[in-house]
């Protein structure tokens, strides 16, 4: 909790227990979803349209490892996985279920199929977080990643990959993906059904963190034997927790396929799992905005990265070729810097930058 | 019958070359309390740094003892840069600087050996394979056997007999105690992270030996995960038998689950091995228990 800035007072428990306490906060809220929602879309063209989304699927898929990790401490590196899960049930509801007329004409198999998604990588996710109710620390983090090799390596690419012949890859024809009478066929209208998206999943994942549930989470997270003592029924609130992040892993894979032209394994590799514990590393673990700050700051600087090779390419052209691999690395150096230099990551320094400026110009 | 036999056998073989890997990851831990997924990637920069002074020409001895060194010099840079600011962080903290490391030798082997596979050229062992009894063993097999095994024995005995070895026991043992004798954590952590380095490269090597050297050589080195779980995190008699119960499996599973489970079945038994296992001995075979209290 951050101080409240010079002059707010608040009468009633029901200011203190608000969501946003202060009229600051509102209007900054109001300025962000205008910003995000009318102004950035007019401004933006497709290129940052694109990086805008894969930000907010960075978001969408760090959202679920910040519970776990976060909030629950449970570590998890096998988060691509409940993506994939979600990604692939989508993509098979969409093209595989002969879908009754109205509802193509409405537009609903891919609504529909969002949530049957949710529902899959979320009960996944539920069995690979059986062992937690025995494991603990390392141990964990191994069958998690176990989770990873399972579900993507062998289940998705040996079987499911098999259904309908279609290949290693399914591919997913322009104007599959119909949200009522909206094609998602372009990037800027992928960019809106994200923005949606993470709208909604951060709002209930915040809602859900002031909650007795969330409350329970953090018990368990700071220590489990005490949370245990109090009253809490560790092994059903960190299943539920595996849950909820599988739940929201698979809402961020099945929006990944309205961006792309055929779904295959190697979209959800175990290094994508890596980089989304790095983001929240980055961003600050236990902190919603860190998911942010972190998303941002990976996806641009991976950006910035690309266009200073491109503009090298001229004089080390077999630079381009190696492209990934510096991307790789220097992704691998970032997370070491920021453990080194900032163990807090992003989202402590704006916190206290923002305390700074609520007792300005009286702080100590 | 013969077909199993040849399997366990060439498992127990393999199995070796994890054992290897699988006590460096062991030292590190126990030492330092590090948990290395960073392994995989040690491994691939060792074998490969040893490749290309093969290529050089040079006898494959001169070659592994020239990535030994280089080894041992990696091994105190990367604890001096890395880890040393590190010790007392929170474990994920630790796991994620390695996961880092990991990003960035995987990014650099990438970058500087490319992603195509390459072979010891000329081939070290001769391919025609080895008779004992009715098994028929590849040389590969026997002569990765052999090493990993010979390096097992050396590092066991410098962890007992030697005084750094001690030195490095006393630290695993008891930090505070160990500080308070003069021991030098520090140059212990080092020393740990070295030793895993060279161990992994030499197990690289005898790997790359089998199949040719690529990147998935590393997934080979995460296999030592599943084997120092199995033996319990901080046994070292433990991950040896880990590293060969590991192999075994894989090679058993790949023989006789391959026709029930086409495609990847071996890559993946000992993370599913190894997941059902913890359900029932969630500390491995001999790791400890912490009694834990608020």
């Amino acid at each position: 909790m951050s101080h409240m800035p010079c002059g707010v007072y608040h009468e009633r428990y029901a200011q203190d227990h608000a969501l946003w306490r202060s009229r600051f906060v509102r209007v900054k809220m109001l300025l962000l979803a205008v910003f995000v929602y009318l102004l950035f879309p007019l401004w933006a063209d497709t290129y940052y349209l694109g990086v805008a989304n894969m930000v907010g699927y960075t978001v969408l898929g760090a959202l679920g490892v910040q519970l776990l990790i976060g909030y629950c401490g449970q570590v998890t590196l096998g988060h691509a996985a409940f993506l994939a899960v979600g990604a692939y049930t989508s993509t098979l509801l969409v093209l595989q279920v002969p879908w009754p007329n109205f509802m193509l004409r409405a537009g609903l198999a891919y609504p529909v199929s969002i949530i049957a998604a949710a529902f899959a990588a979320g009960l996944w996710s539920l069995l690979f977080g059986l062992p937690s109710a025995r494991v603990k620390g390392f141990y964990l983090i191994l069958t998690t990643m176990a989770a990873q090799f399972i579900t993507v390596d062998f289940v998705i690419t040996q079987y499911v990959s098999q259904i309908g012949g279609r290949g290693q890859a399914f591919s997913l024809p322009p104007g599959t993906i119909k949200i009522g009478v909206w094609t998602i066929d372009n990037d800027r209208r992928v960019y809106f059904l994200m923005a949606f998206l993470v709208t909604c999943l951060t709002f209930a994942l915040v809602n859900l963190l002031r909650s007795k549930v969330g409350r329970a989470w953090i018990a368990i997270r700071d220590n489990d034997i005490a949370a245990e003592t109090m009253g809490i029924n560790v092994v059903r609130y960190k299943l539920l927790a595996f849950f909820v992040a599988g739940f929201m892993g698979g809402i961020a894979g099945a929006f990944w396929i309205s961006n792309l032209a055929a779904v295959s394994p190697e979209h959800f590799p175990w290094s994508w799992s890596l980089w989304l514990v790095g983001v929240i590393l980055i961003g600050g673990v236990g902190s919603i905005h860190g998911v942010f700050f972190g998303s941002l700051f990976m996806v641009v600087v991976m950006e910035l990265l690309t266009l200073a090779v491109m503009s090298l390419a001229g004089v080390y052209p077999e630079l381009l070729m190696k492209l990934n691999f510096v991307k790789e690395s220097a992704f691998g150096l970032a997370i070491c810097g920021f453990l080194l230099f900032e163990p807090n990551g992003i989202a402590y320094r704006w916190w206290q930058m923002k305390n700074y400026f609520n007792l300005w110009p009286f702080s100590y | 019958m013969e077909l199993f036999l040849m399997t366990l056998v060439t498992g127990l073989m393999l199995g070796g070359i994890y054992a290897l890997v699988a006590l460096g990851w062991v030292l590190i831990y126990k030492c330092s309390g590090v948990l290395n997924l960073a392994m995989g990637e040690l491994t691939l920069l060792g074998a490969y740094v040893s490749l290309s002074f093969y290529s050089l020409g040079m006898p494959l001895i001169i070659a592994l003892l020239l990535s030994l060194a280089i080894g041992l010099i990696l091994g105190i840079l990367t604890e001096r840069i890395f880890l040393d600011r590190l010790i007392g962080e929170p474990v994920l903290t630790v796991i994620m600087m390695t996961v880092g490391l990991s990003f960035f030798f995987r990014g650099l082997v990438e970058f500087i050996w490319g992603t195509d596979t390459r072979v010891f050229d000329p081939p070290v062992f001769s391919i025609q394979p080895v008779k004992i009894g009715f098994l028929v063993i590849g040389q590969v097999y026997l002569w990765s056997f052999l090493a990993a095994v010979v390096l097992l024995i050396v590092f066991v005995s410098f962890f007992k007999y030697t005084r750094w070895g001690l030195a490095m026991q006393a630290t695993a043992d008891d930090e505070m105690a160990a500080l308070s004798l003069g021991i030098s954590a520090r140059f212990v952590y080092a020393a740990a992270w070295s030793i895993a380095f060279m161990a992994a490269g030499v197990g690289g090597t005898l790997l790359g030996n089998i199949n040719g050297l690529n990147i998935s050589v590393g997934y080979l080195g995460l296999l030592v995960l599943p084997a120092v779980v199995l033996g319990g995190l901080n046994s070292i008699p433990g991950a040896i038998v880990g590293g060969f119960l590991i192999g075994t499996l894989q090679n058993l599973s790949g023989t006789y689950l391959d026709h029930y489970f086409p495609g990847g079945v071996r890559e993946i038994a000992p993370f599913v091995f190894m997941t059902i296992f913890l359900l029932f001995k969630p500390h491995g075979l001999w790791g400890w228990e912490r009694i834990e209290r608020v």
